[in-house]
């Protein structure tokens, strides 16, 4: 069984008169393992398709199966208990939690999932140190860099021991070096069995990828499997 | 999510905007602290008027003729008599007779207040009452000899014989428009003009006097029949069947059983009247505070309206980590609630002080009940609530995806 399976996904919005179909019947299985770059240019529904994978947003037709369930017709409340357990999220503005710590950041998603305090702790403490972060349980985000900020979020992404993690151009804030340094994260984890899915317009940063999916017109145009993608080199 | 976990999100939230907090609770803070002090002091103010009231006259009745009766149905010395031996629950029974008119000796000339009574007046009088510094009341014997004798206030003595400390053995002339009489003076009460507590001028105060109703008759011509008694009974239970019973025997001795010309009235419904007329004043300036509640509560809702509206993408963002709609409700109506009951805190806080420094100008008590207390921070909660809930829903019902988008 896939990880996740999506067969027959069809998105449309309607702005006032204007009938726009954003994802015309898309099929993608994503094993576990692997880690997927989702690529187009704006508008080809590839944000959409992320959307609709991380189980922010519906769609109108089609079936979402993800670790053996079918998510397809979920309420509103059963999609936040499912992203809350088996998505973590990464943004491209990191989206941390401006008055709180970075361990009480990285804690956040534990606190939803109703798990204890202490065990909260633990795990963000251990989170954060396989981010390279454990010195820096206590600071504020705006005392670190945003390759920092983006670690926690990475962090905070896994805490929960997601199904997958979904990054929405994790690197589009950032230079190129802290990019790599992000990359070079998600592929350690990738290693380590975590299955990453990564929108990005960056064909260079595309390419640490295993496998790269391109979006147009509401339709994948192209699926293919990279067979050497790039190392992410170690900091220098 | 816990509640103690909204709760911490909650107050970090208002301590973050610590500026901005304060000034939304002040609408709160103003309305609750107006609300306590109001109470406070109109519970104050109650308690003191009754304590007056009974201290005046619980267990007092006055009796009064109707101006429909003839000249048979007023009251003679007889009644009175009568009214005292037919019941013993009935200490006193005086008539309720005064006269303004002028209090002179050979060198003074004051405006006076003459009381016609029974030597009973000494317990029906609150002003020329047994409290007697020198000499004595007059009696039984002066009033059946219609003696002219007279018991005269501290002040006004004062005022007469601005030289003398014993004036018990002086004559005075007492006159009223038609006439005058001299009288002795064989008492003196203690000063009235302090029972008014420094409320009237001490120069302009009239002397107070108070001879035996038989000699008021030689003063005044209206002085005849009489019109209105005062009684005094022994407890305050015995108010009701008294006044029923004496009006009665009335009727009965005067033959106009049913006419209804007898009215018996006491202190207590009186004070019925001033205890409704109080508490519908409390009533309406705690409503005005209220309503200063409601604005305070409309503040509350419109910061928390932009506090949503800058909290967007925080909305967002916690929604995709796995925030419920109920959770983001919780936390916002929370925040809410919260400000709302800081600041009914300190309200309250800022209201006793009020209360207590208002109270101390009144020579009052400021009463400060805990049901008092209970009501205006349940008060405030529910202004939390009530205006809390709009923008708590509106954040709770936020779009994801259209959250974590927003710049």
């Amino acid at each position: 069984m896939s990880l996740i399976t999506m067969q027959h996904v069809v998105k449309s919005y309607t702005m006032g008169d204007e009938h726009l179909v954003v994802l015309k019947d898309v099929n993608l299985t994503v094993e576990a393992g692997e880690f997927l770059a989702i690529m187009g240019p704006s508008g080809s529904g590839k944000s959409t398709m992320m959307n609709i994978m991380g189980l922010l947003d519906t769609f109108d037709s089609g079936l979402y199966q993800l670790r053996d369930t079918d998510v397809t017709h979920l309420s509103d409340n059963e999609r936040a208990h499912v992203r809350n357990k088996e998505i973590g999220f990464v943004f491209q503005s990191f989206n941390l939690m401006p008055r709180m710590t970075l361990l009480e950041n990285v804690a956040l998603p534990m606190v939803y999932a109703g798990i204890g305090r202490r065990e909260r702790q633990d795990r963000a403490a251990a989170a954060l140190t396989q981010v390279g972060l454990g010195d820096r349980l206590d600071h504020q985000p705006n005392e670190i860099s945003g390759g920092q900020m983006q670690r926690v979020a990475i962090a905070r992404a896994i805490v929960n021991r997601p199904a997958v993690i979904m990054a929405d151009e994790p690197t589009g804030n950032l230079d190129s070096k802290t990019s790599v340094e992000i990359i070079r994260i998600f592929q350690e984890l990738n290693a380590a069995g975590t299955t990453v899915v990564m929108v990005t317009h960056e064909p260079d940063i595309a390419q640490y990828t295993k496998r790269i999916i391109s979006f147009r017109d509401g339709i994948i145009q192209t699926d293919q499997v990279l067979d050497q993608p790039h190392k992410a080199g170690v900091e220098e | 999510m816990t509640v103690i976990e909204s709760f911490k999100m909650a107050i970090e939230a208002i301590t973050a905007n610590k500026m901005r907090s304060f000034l939304t609770m002040l609408g709160i803070i103003i309305g609750i602290a107006a609300v306590i002090a109001i109470l406070a002091i109109g519970n104050g103010a109650t308690t003191k008027i009754t304590g007056t009231f009974n201290d005046l006259g619980a267990t007092t009745i006055s009796l009064s003729v109707s101006n429909k009766a003839g000249n048979d149905a007023q009251l003679t010395a007889a009644d009175l008599q009568a009214i005292k031996q037919a019941d013993d629950r009935v200490t006193a029974v005086s008539p309720n007779y005064t006269l303004s008119g002028f209090a002179a000796t050979n060198t003074q000339d004051q405006q006076a207040i003459i009381f016609g009574g029974t030597p009973d007046l000494q317990y029906t009088s609150t002003m020329m009452d047994s409290t007697i510094t020198a000499g004595r009341y007059f009696t039984q014997a002066d009033y059946a000899e219609s003696a002219p004798v007279a018991v005269i206030s501290a002040d006004g003595a004062a005022q007469l014989f601005p030289n003398q400390r014993n004036v018990v053995g002086q004559t005075i002339t007492l006159r009223s428009r038609t006439t005058s009489i001299s009288v002795r003076l064989i008492g003196e009460t203690q000063s009235t003009v302090d029972k008014y507590q420094g409320a009237v001028r001490r120069s302009s105060f009239p002397v107070y006097v108070a001879i035996p109703y038989s000699t008021m008759k030689l003063l005044s011509i209206n002085a005849g029949g009489i019109t209105d008694v005062t009684m005094k009974v022994r407890s305050r239970n015995d108010i009701t069947s008294v006044s029923q019973s004496t009006v009665r025997l009335l009727e009965t001795r005067h033959d106009v059983v049913g006419e209804q010309l007898y009215t018996a009235r006491n202190f207590l419904s009186a004070l019925d009247q001033v205890d409704s007329v109080l508490g519908l004043f409390v009533n309406f300036i705690a409503a005005v505070a209220a309503i200063a509640l409601i604005v305070g509560g409309i503040g509350v809702m419109n910061i928390m309206l932009v506090s949503v509206t800058e909290r967007t993408r925080e909305i967002g963002t916690r929604k995709a980590l796995g925030a419920t709609t109920r959770d983001i409700l919780i936390q916002f109506l929370l925040e809410a609630v919260i400000l709302s009951l800081i600041g009914g805190l300190i309200g309250l806080t800022l209201g006793i002080a009020v209360a207590e420094i208002v109270a101390n100008v009144l020579g009052i008590t400021a009463r400060i009940t805990w049901q008092a207390i209970l009501l205006v921070l349940l008060f405030a909660s529910a202004v939390g609530v009530f205006f809390g809930l709009y923008p708590a829903r509106k954040a709770a019902k936020l779009n994801p995806i259209e959250a974590l988008r927003y710049e």
